[in-house]
């Protein structure tokens, strides 16, 4: 039993208060400095305050699950490589860590943390973490590296390097850093901002420290990790006990017969107030494509924040703590070498989007216990990577596209929205074209594809950008050959594609994973995103409502006609026709 | 000179009437009428004026705050609007930054989806395209224009927003689109998102754009059913409007950009608790509103509120680009509800038992222990003093709901009480903590003005959290933001994105456009009956470093920008970066993204109110209570005096324990702190800290 007993329920409150505003503050400081649009308006960044074993004990409302998530993850394993080389972590170190195999799961992604010492001893770190424009893989950019053989060719690996060493700044290895990636100002300016803010937290939690004393901190936050783990115990226990199974399929490598249409497997296993989710029959990792998933840090944050989103939903519960405490009542199991759990040294840096689908995957199997609080099948996401020369140095421009939500019980699905464990922000057309040699030509819905049902999928969107200079641009994305899954009757969404138009017009279709390639000035890459899955007998969907679809232009009278059994004209409904439809339509 | 302020809160409408001259002032309060807050209104000026013997022709100046853009927004009624923009980014209101409110959430709503400000059947495209630095692609497509238009006007659509991009940078193709919609569609309400807000960020522009079309029918006829009601009541003042700034502007301008008012009410309550405690000299200030369900806190350095950056501003959901002045909302008041969630962990708020039923104390049925029931059980609140009388207090319901909940938790009743007012303060020292420590400001240096019923209540134990050594409590705490409605001055805002370098300076021409946009205001005031002389101009800038995307605010300097004066705002910058984010990065290019320019119209104010005639300890005591507080660890009943406020000594130091009695408040000091009423009309609390 932890010492949270110890401590009277409005002490905790006031300090659990406190170690709260520190992370909200790491995070809204960390978004303010930083140069590069990845971090500040999209928003992939993660902040947060872990204890002295690593476990995480409140984030930064403003990061993004897949960047906080994964903080617990990285902090274990810099303690556990820092004692398996002999060495400790000492008052004023900044550490500085992207091993993909050591919670970071792909090399991009740095975590910076401070120590922060009192009483003479370590009482937890101030940790950020941050996707950077480059890390020096083979070719420009950091997202749509999706020919990589092995984790050496995605880039530099740092594993617990210390940056600074007993407040002495290393600077070597600040020039190891600026001589390999491309973007070095950049990426150095936001490495920076993350030690800044890493800076702040640990000066913050000290200050917490000496005012409540380290005891009750700690017994503080004990009781803050068990209330967390109370809640979902809750949650899980009202689940009927069973066993429920799931697959969906990743598109893979469409363009080479050997790697595509990889299946995700997922087993859950409810039992009173815990869970075990099961990969098994999930494929094989991809030893030459760097699209497997590290079991640390993408398949465990995929697999809790579905399980955390569904049945602690904020929307329902309200906000419910985000820390170590609600992954206890979760146990996971990955066959060793399967896509889910691959092996070092096989490549990673793309497993953003495969992250992705296995959440969606969990939530499938969630619909057969829990189905009035899932969606329908959700629409992947796609990154591009834009790049390009500019008197002499490299602009990289990353941009994630949107997918779109399943219809939920009660409610349509959400449209052209980030998904489950990703939750960026796009860039302003206004920033973007001040900034680069790109112009936005195209941004709005795609209209009449969505899942139909009861309540149907979102709209995803349809998104143009031009080259206005010579350059070039990789491609990681997923959805291209399977539809969002439809639930209890609804119909399947729609799948995502990228086109890229010449300057003559002439359009060529492209695979959802695009190693880098040229681009020419006046090329256009259209990205037609997903659509969410229908929830429910779309003939049952009230007439209203896809009559309001029809007069907004999302619906066709046709769609409407064919999809709904609905009958529209001139604007109104037609009831008569309407229910003509249905009675011949209906099963 | 007799200025009427008048603020329209959800429950009552709260009048005061100044003559500045003779330095007094008269108080007033009426119910509101939420169908017609009008109605109110004028009841309440015309009891007022009978109050204060003044005839309503003799007013000269009537500012008004008034919440019904506010309310538009958050109850989601406002106009059938309509949207113009470019071809091929019909959905840019809808799609937003792609991100979804809540990480956590499949049943979560996404405002912009589920509620629109426009539906996308009325959101309309046209051909035309302007890119930067501010060249024309694409010739706006006239004809095009007049047909949308058109086919919104005859879809019964009663007002519209006209949004292009880069529209900032030369906003030629939405005036002519504007010129053509108003030929089309006389008498619809039109606005364009350069007019409202040149800045860029299209989602965030053209949200607030749409938002001041769904609006606009609703605060214009609602400031002309106003103006036309005070008239036919013999009323000649013009009236003013508090927008969301902190400045005043005509009925005129507020009907054109009504979503520059969304924070009239709050604003004013910043300037009213500024205006009081410069009555004691008081310049540096933590404002401390406390209200049933909400507590706000504004932040006055050197007697000027601090405004909220463009990219935290926002309501029900919805970014608005507009300036404001900055406000922090929690949801924590008298009213909030301590509770063990289904976790077991103690809350207090954001739940609230609102005005019905109420706090159990209120005797109207409610059941859950709330921050007003924890200060009734320790004796904090004079149950036969409670609004001046005016209401009892149910003590023994009060002690029975929170005793419930200390039975739950194994701590006594007075414990559980005070580990209520704890939590709730933490909460709010934490918010106080967000806008001053985590902003590079030692709230130790400053003063807190407390006001609202819950202000002075809560005042000195937040206070004495966060190392404040001062409290003080105005005049009439209750009726502040009315007093700051009187206390104000005209404002108008311009700002305009310009993206100037620091390594490639060009003071000429950021000196030529700020001279533009001063001559713009100078017009604006002029017209509304302002000299030179009663004239103002500030002029600042919003700076980053290159790259960033978050900007900071530097004041330029009063002269002409030259090339001295603006290496010497990039320094500032240097300075501004360092003290918030702990860093700066000396040489890194530095950005100009906006300047902005305000005029100031100065009104007449109440310079200095007749001193409160004083009196004596004996007068006013009403008696001696017994209070719980912690001393020593552990909460004692204490022998605690009850003053009547209008009764006490001036600047004659007293001790606490005590309870300070008035109509619409009580203030609480603990054992050791200690309380001045100065001739200022406050009272000053010196606050015990600790070590």
């Amino acid at each position: 039993m932890s010492t949270a007993s110890t401590i009277d329920p409005i002490s905790a409150s006031v300090i659990q208060g406190g170690l709260q505003s520190i992370a909200v503050e790491m995070g809204y400081k960390l978004m303010r400095m930083s140069y590069s649009s990845i971090i500040r308006e999209s928003e992939d960044f993660g902040a947060a305050l872990t204890d002295a074993q690593g476990r995480q004990i409140a984030e930064s409302m403003q990061s993004t699950p897949l960047q906080s998530g994964p903080i617990a993850g990285y902090v274990q394993n810099v303690l556990k490589v820092l004692e398996a080389r002999g060495e400790t972590v000492e008052p004023g170190d900044i550490i500085m860590h992207n091993d993909p195999y050591g919670g970071a799961s792909h090399g991009p992604d740095f975590a910076f943390m401070a120590p922060v010492f009192r009483d003479g001893a370590l009482q937890g770190f101030a940790c950020t973490t941050a996707h950077h424009l480059d890390v020096g893989a083979q070719t420009p950019g950091s997202a749509g590296i999706v020919e990589a053989i092995d984790v050496f060719a995605e880039g530099l690996q740092f594993k617990a390097v210390k940056i600074r060493e007993a407040g002495r700044d290393i600077k070597q290895v600040w020039q190891i850093l600026r001589s390999n990636v491309r973007a070095p100002s950049l990426v150095v300016g936001d490495m920076e901002a993350q030690i800044a803010a890493c800076e702040i937290g640990a000066a913050r939690f000290g200050d917490l420290i000496d005012q409540h004393g380290a005891g009750r901190v700690t017994a503080a936050v004990d009781a803050l990790m068990d209330h967390s783990e109370t809640m979902m115990r809750q949650a899980i226990a009202a689940l009927p006990d069973g066993v429920y199974r799931a697959e969906t399929k990743l598109d893979g490598f469409l363009d080479d017969p050997e790697r595509r249409h990889l299946t995700m497997a997922v087993t859950l296993t409810v039992r009173g107030d815990e869970i075990e989710v099961d990969l098994e029959g999930t494929s094989p990792q991809i030893d030459d494509r760097p699209v497997n998933m590290p079991f640390v840090g993408t398949t465990d944050i995929a697999i809790w924040l579905t399980l955390r989103s569904v049945l602690l939903d904020s929307a329902v519960h309200g906000i419910i703590p985000q820390n170590s405490g609600l992954t206890r009542p979760i146990t996971i199991k990955a066959p060793k070498g399967c896509l889910a759990n691959p092996t070092f040294p096989a490549p990673v840096i793309a497993r953003f989007t495969g992250g992705n689908q296995l959440a969606d995957t969990v939530m499938k199997a969630l619909s057969l216990c829990a189905p009035e609080m899932v969606s329908a099948g959700i629409g992947n996401l796609k990154v591009i990577a834009f790049s390009g020369l500019a008197g002499g140095e490299h602009w990289v421009h990353m941009e994630i596209f949107e997918g779109s939500y399943g219809g939920r019980f009660g409610m349509d699905g959400m449209d052209a929205v980030d998904t489950l464990y990703a939750n960026t922000r796009n860039n302003p057309i206004e920033d973007i074209e001040t900034h680069l040699p790109l112009r936005v030509t195209r941004y709005e819905l795609n209209e009449d594809v969505a899942g139909p049902g009861k309540w149907r999928g979102g709209f995803g969107s349809i998104r143009a950008f031009e080259f206005l200079a010579d350059g070039g641009a990789s491609v990681e994305g997923e959805g291209h050959a399977f539809r969002p899954w439809g639930f209890a009757g609804g119909g399947e969404g729609g799948t995502a594609s990228l086109t890229s138009v010449a300057p003559d017009g002439t359009a060529k279709a492209m695979p959802s994973k695009l190693a880098y390639r040229a681009a020419r000035k006046g090329e256009v890459f259209v990205a037609t995103g997903p659509a969410g899955g229908g929830y429910g007998d779309p003939f049952e969907r009230d007439p209203q409502a896809v009559l309001d679809d029809v007069l907004d232009g999302l619906v066709s009278e046709t769609s409407a006609r064919e999809l709904y059994g609905v009958a529209v004209m001139g604007g109104a409904l037609d009831p008569a026709a309407t229910a003509a439809l249905r009675a011949k339509g209906a099963k | 000179m007799k200025l009427i302020g008048c603020d329209v809160g959800g429950t009552f409408t709260d009048l005061v009437l100044v003559e500045t001259e003779a330095g007094t002032t008269v108080i007033h309060k009426v119910p509101t009428t939420p169908h017609d807050p009008s109605e109110g209104v004028l009841e309440g000026m015309i009891g007022l004026c009978a109050l204060a013997g003044v005839a309503p022709g003799e007013v000269d100046h009537v500012l008004h705050g008034t919440t019904t853009a506010t309310n538009a927004v958050l109850e989601h009624d406002g106009a059938v609007a309509g949207l113009i923009t470019n071809a091929g980014f019909r959905d840019i209101l809808h799609i937003g930054r792609h991100q979804r409110p809540e990480h956590y959430s499949i049943r979560q709503e996404v405002p912009w989806q589920d509620r629109p400000l426009v539906k996308r059947r009325f959101r309309k495209t046209v051909g035309g395209r302007i890119a930067p630095p501010g060249v024309e692609l694409e010739p706006l497509d006239e004809a095009g224009v007049a047909q949308a238009a058109r086919e919104l006007r005859d879809a019964g659509v009663e007002a519209i927003a006209i949004c292009f991009l880069f529209s900032y940078l030369d906003p030629a193709h939405e005036l002519r689109a504007r010129a053509i919609v108003e030929a089309e569609c006389p008498g619809l309400f039109v606005t364009h998102s350069a007019g409202v807000s040149p800045q860029f960020r299209e989602f965030e522009r053209f949200t607030t754009t749409a938002m001041n079309a769904f609006i606009g029918p609703k605060v214009g006829a609602y400031v002309a059913r106003l103006e036309s009601r005070l008239a036919e009541n013999g009323f000649k003042a013009d009236l003013h409007v508090m927008g969301s700034n902190g400045g005043a502007a005509t009925a005129r301008m507020v009907a054109e950009l009504p979503v520059s008012t969304l924070l009239s009410g709050p604003a004013a309550g910043i300037i009213g608790g500024a205006w009081a405690a410069a009555l004691s000299g008081r310049r540096d200030l933590i404002t401390f509103d406390v209200g049933g369900t909400s507590a706000d806190i504004g932040i006055v350095r050197d007697g000027a509120f601090a405004e909220a950056t463009a990219r935290d501003t926002s309501i029900a959901g919805f970014p608005v680009l507009a300036p404001m002045i900055d406000i922090h909302t929690i949801g924590a008041g008298g009213g909030s509800i301590a509770h063990l969630d289904a976790g077991g962990a103690f809350r207090v708020g954001p739940r609230s038992a609102g005005a019905v039923p109420g706090p159990a104390a209120y005797g109207r049925g409610g059941t859950q222990p709330t921050v007003t029931d924890a200060n009734v059980a320790l004796g904090r609140l004079d149950p036969e003093n409670f609004l001046g009388g005016a209401m009892s207090l149910d003590v023994a319901a009060a002690r029975r709901v929170v005793g419930e909940l200390a039975e739950t938790l194994g701590m006594s009743l007075e414990e559980t009480a005070d580990g209520i007012l704890t939590v709730v303060n933490a909460n709010m020292a934490n918010l106080v903590r967000s806008r001053t420590v985590q902003k590079g400001l030692d709230p130790r240096s400053f003063s807190l003005v407390a006001f609202g019923g819950g202000g002075p209540l809560q005042a000195v134990d937040v206070a004495a959290m966060l190392g404040i050594p001062e409290v003080i409590v105005p005049p009439a705490p209750g009726i502040t933001s009315a007093m700051g409605l009187a206390a104000t001055d005209m404002k108008y805002d311009l700002v305009r994105s310009v993206f100037a370098r620091s390594d490639a300076p060009d003071p000429g021409r950021l000196e030529g456009l700020l001279e533009e946009m001063q001559r713009e205001l100078a017009a604006r005031l002029s017209a509304d009956g302002f000299g030179p002389e009663a004239m103002a101009f500030e002029r600042a800038g919003d700076l980053r470093y290159v790259g960033q995307g978050y900007e900071l605010r530097c004041a330029f300097p009063a002269g002409g920008l030259d090339a001295a004066s603006l290496a010497a705002v990039f320094d500032d910058f240097t300075e501004q970066h360092r003290r918030e984010y702990g860093r700066a990065n000396p040489g890194a290019p530095i950005e100009i993204v906006n300047v902005r320019v305000r005029g100031t119209g100065a009104m007449p104010v109440l310079e200095r109110p007749a001193p409160p005639p004083g009196g004596s300890l004996e007068a006013a005591l009403v008696r001696t209570s017994q209070v719980a507080f912690k001393v020593a660890g552990a909460m004692t009943r204490l022998p605690t005096p009850v003053y009547r406020r209008e009764a006490l000594p001036l600047e004659e130091e007293i001790p606490g324990p005590a309870l300070i009695v008035q109509k619409d408040t009580t203030s609480i000091l603990r054992p050791g702190d200690s309380l001045v009423a100065d001739r200022g009309g406050n009272l000053l609390i010196r606050v015990a800290l600790e070590g």
